[in-house]
């Protein structure tokens, strides 16, 4: 019989020990472009773990956005969800509609805070994103803007004044027709998926429009006069004016184009700022996108969500964390690490935040380009909705449609991909 | 006596045929046996997952709602009513076009060119050979500088001809072409192994009595060599047609099936639909389509390469 009495003991010790022990919770998180910012993750992570003993967060690096949305979903099913996970912004709405986070509502009030005084400290351009029917889903974390990019060399070779960028559309067109030359093209901008939707929001946006509805998830703005708009102008820039390169060019072709002095100016996001700046050799500078109708830029980024299926203890816990993460010192060290923004506003008062604006001029005009700043495009199936018009983008840049037809077609097949969610919601009727 | 007489040959034979019986059910269950371990594995990690995917093919959970709910063959009627479906099957088979004939023809061609071993041939085969050993994310991450407009390689040396470039991966008439130059440039070398090995096969009985008989070179290769070389053909086809729909990387890294959908093969719409498009049911429905198509035409090319077997025999 000894040995029940001493399996009883093992037992009780066993029970005692796991509720003193620490909430075992996974984090999981991309990076992309740059392995040296998975490596300062890892080192936050054991950072925060040596600062206190209620949690123990194991750090996963999954690779790209995509990448890490198939892991904590893939987790998810297998029962062992993933406490905190870094999310491309623009996946929340969508994650939510599937099921696959939770609210955030229950920790807030937990804290005896509120979902407007909790984000009251972040830029109003991240809210949106963080928000679905009316409940906090996600923490913004990282975040960027487009922004425009300029040779100074060039500039100054085409008899322009370097240290004045263009402003608006007419502006632009102007420089970059005595920007273009034989083997140079004025203007670049990223066309491949992912970054062309985000640019023509941007286009769309300093033309006055919305691209989609911030508020509900089954409605996107392309055939509108603002959309269309901003479609002419891209049409426009290579089979018109002929300062842009025909066909689709990549992101990465872009920066490489712009680097090597074959594109004089060139849109992309403030998140390679860091990178421009070791990589380019000659004089450049950034201003903001310029505007045809107003100044607005969409914002990008990665936000904390929560996966569901976790227990009270691991909630608890991933809160903790993720309140860590985003607080004012460590969303300020992450941006001046990153060269993303940060979301949080004090951050940008502290004095390690002002000694580095002083230093590095070009942040400064992306974080003055932040109050023009409005939410990325998200809706019910959101890559594919903005597949539908990047399609019929890349068919313009061709020369295959013609930009009034292309925004007409975009409509369409996005109208028919949302509609499964439009005829469960807005449609809907008693 | 007669009793042990009669008896004793009953009871040996009963005897014998338990032992017969025995060993015979020994001797059937004996392969089962052995095979009970890889049957395990398979069962576990091949007929499962298929017999899953075919009941996923049938079932459909709208994004946005629970219930996962019996559809039947919908998400079959849906998939072929897809234009990018349709579009896919489309690249795929001008992929396939375009890259298997070209790549096993210079296969062969490397082969025969290199047949004879030598020290320069040593060093030839280990440079054709050299892209297949590239992953082939690596090898298409090379290619996009390779590729860039106006800065890459390409672009630069054509520049020094006087030629503007295209854009290689940014032209929807042009970037499946792409794609399909840099599928040549790392199979044809593998393929090349497998005609190598075949050729060492060949007696040199035959050739020599056609060399005998008069035969040139051509109708040697023509005659004697192809025909001979027929399973070894067969089997580098099953090999390239499978490659055809199972590799996708290139399109990941270079294209991501743009641009306007113009470099989408198969495997990426499978990848869209399943985890960009919350669409599970249509992405099994088109894996069990592009999964039986591959089991029938290796079913079809091994049948032949049995048949090409007898007759090279």
């Amino acid at each position: 019989m000894r040995w029940i009495s001493s399996l009883a003991a093992a037992a009780v010790a066993l029970t005692a020990s796991s509720a003193i022990a620490q909430t075992k919770i996974d984090f999981f998180f991309p990076v992309p472009v740059d392995g040296k910012l998975a490596k300062e993750m890892t080192r936050l992570t054991k950072l925060y773990n040596d600062s206190q003993k209620d949690v123990a967060v194991t750090g996963v690096y999954t690779g790209s956005y995509d990448e890490t949305k198939l892991k904590a979903q893939a987790a998810t099913a297998a029962g062992k969800p993933p406490a905190v996970v870094l999310m491309s912004a623009n996946f929340v709405l969508d994650l939510k509609i599937s099921g696959d986070i939770v609210s955030l509502e229950p920790q807030l009030k937990a804290d005896g805070t509120t979902r407007t005084k909790f984000l009251d400290d972040f830029w109003p351009a991240v809210h949106a994103n963080a928000i679905v029917d009316g409940e906090l889903y996600a923490v913004p974390y990282q975040n960027s803007t487009p922004l425009l990019y300029y040779n100074k060399e060039h500039f100054k070779e085409a008899g322009l004044d370097p240290e004045k960028p263009p402003q608006t559309w007419a502006e632009l067109v102007d420089a970059a027709k005595k920007l273009t030359k034989a083997d140079r093209y004025g203007i670049a901008l990223p066309e491949g998926y992912d970054y062309m939707g985000w640019i023509m929001e941007a286009l769309s946006m300093s033309n006055g429009g919305r691209y989609f509805n911030e508020e509900y998830g089954g409605e996107v703005y392309y055939d509108t006069p603002s959309m269309l708009g901003a479609a002419q102008f891209v049409e426009d820039l290579v089979f018109k004016h002929k300062v842009m390169q025909q066909g689709v060019v990549e992101g990465g072709a872009v920066s490489s184009n712009f680097l090597a002095g074959k594109a004089s100016m060139m849109l992309l996001s403030t998140g390679s700022l860091s990178f421009v700046r070791d990589s380019m050799k000659m004089p450049y500078g950034v201003a903001f996108v310029p505007r045809n109708v107003r100044n607005a830029v969409p914002i990008g980024g990665g936000s904390l969500v929560m996966f569901k299926g976790l227990s009270e203890e691991q909630k608890a816990a991933g809160w903790k964390f993720a309140k860590w993460l985003s607080s004012t010192e460590n969303l300020g060290a992450w941006s001046r690490f990153t060269g993303y923004f940060s979301p949080r506003k004090s951050a940008y008062d502290t004095a390690e935040m002002k000694d580095f604006m002083a230093k590095n001029p070009d942040a400064k005009v992306a974080l003055d380009q932040l109050p023009y700043a409005k939410p990325w495009f998200a809706t019910y199936q959101t890559v594919a909705v903005r597949k539908a018009l990047e399609d019929e983008m890349q068919a313009v840049l061709n020369g295959k449609k013609k930009a009034p037809q292309a925004v007409k077609d975009a409509q369409q097949a996005a109208d028919a991909l949302m509609k499964p969610y439009v005829e469960q919601t807005a449609l809907k009727l008693p | 006596m007669t009793s042990i007489a009669t008896h004793a040959p009953l009871l040996s034979a009963v005897r014998r045929k338990r032992r017969t019986l025995r060993a015979r059910l020994a001797r059937r269950a004996w392969p089962y046996l052995l095979l009970a371990p890889s049957l395990l594995l398979l069962a576990a990690f091949t007929y499962l997952p298929i017999v899953r995917v075919v009941w996923d093919s049938l079932h459909d959970k709208v994004h946005g709602t629970t219930a996962t709910l019996f559809v039947g063959l919908r998400n079959y009627s849906d998939l072929f009513a897809d234009k990018a479906f349709v579009q896919s099957v489309v690249n795929n088979l001008v992929y396939a076009v375009g890259t298997v004939p070209l790549s096993m023809a210079l296969a062969l061609l490397f082969a025969l060119a290199l047949q004879r071993s030598g020290r320069i041939n040593a060093v030839m085969r280990a440079l054709l050979l050299f892209p297949s050993m590239v992953p082939l994310v690596a090898a298409a991450s090379l290619f996009f500088f390779i590729f860039l407009p106006g800065v890459g390689l390409f672009d630069h040396y054509l520049g020094k001809l006087g030629i503007r470039g295209a854009n290689w991966l940014g032209d929807p008439d042009v970037a499946l072409w792409s794609l399909i130059g840099i599928t040549v440039w790392k199979n044809a070398g593998y393929y090349m192994l497998f005609y190598l090995a075949g050729l060492q096969t060949l007696s040199s009985d035959v050739l020599e009595a056609a060399t005998i008989d008069g035969a040139n070179g051509w109708q040697r290769l023509r005659h004697v060599i192809v025909p001979l070389l027929a399973p070894t053909t067969a089997f580098v086809l099953v090999i390239a047609l499978i490659n055809v729909l199972t590799q996708v990387d290139h399109v990941i890294v270079l294209t991501k099936g743009g641009p306007s959908n113009s470099t989408k093969l198969v495997l990426y719409y499978i990848f869209e639909q399943a985890h960009e498009n919350f669409a599970a049911g249509r992405a099994a429905a088109a894996s069990v389509v592009s999964v039986s198509f591959l089991l029938a035409v290796s079913l079809f090319s091994l049948k032949t390469m049995e048949r090409g077997a007898h007759a090279a025999s």
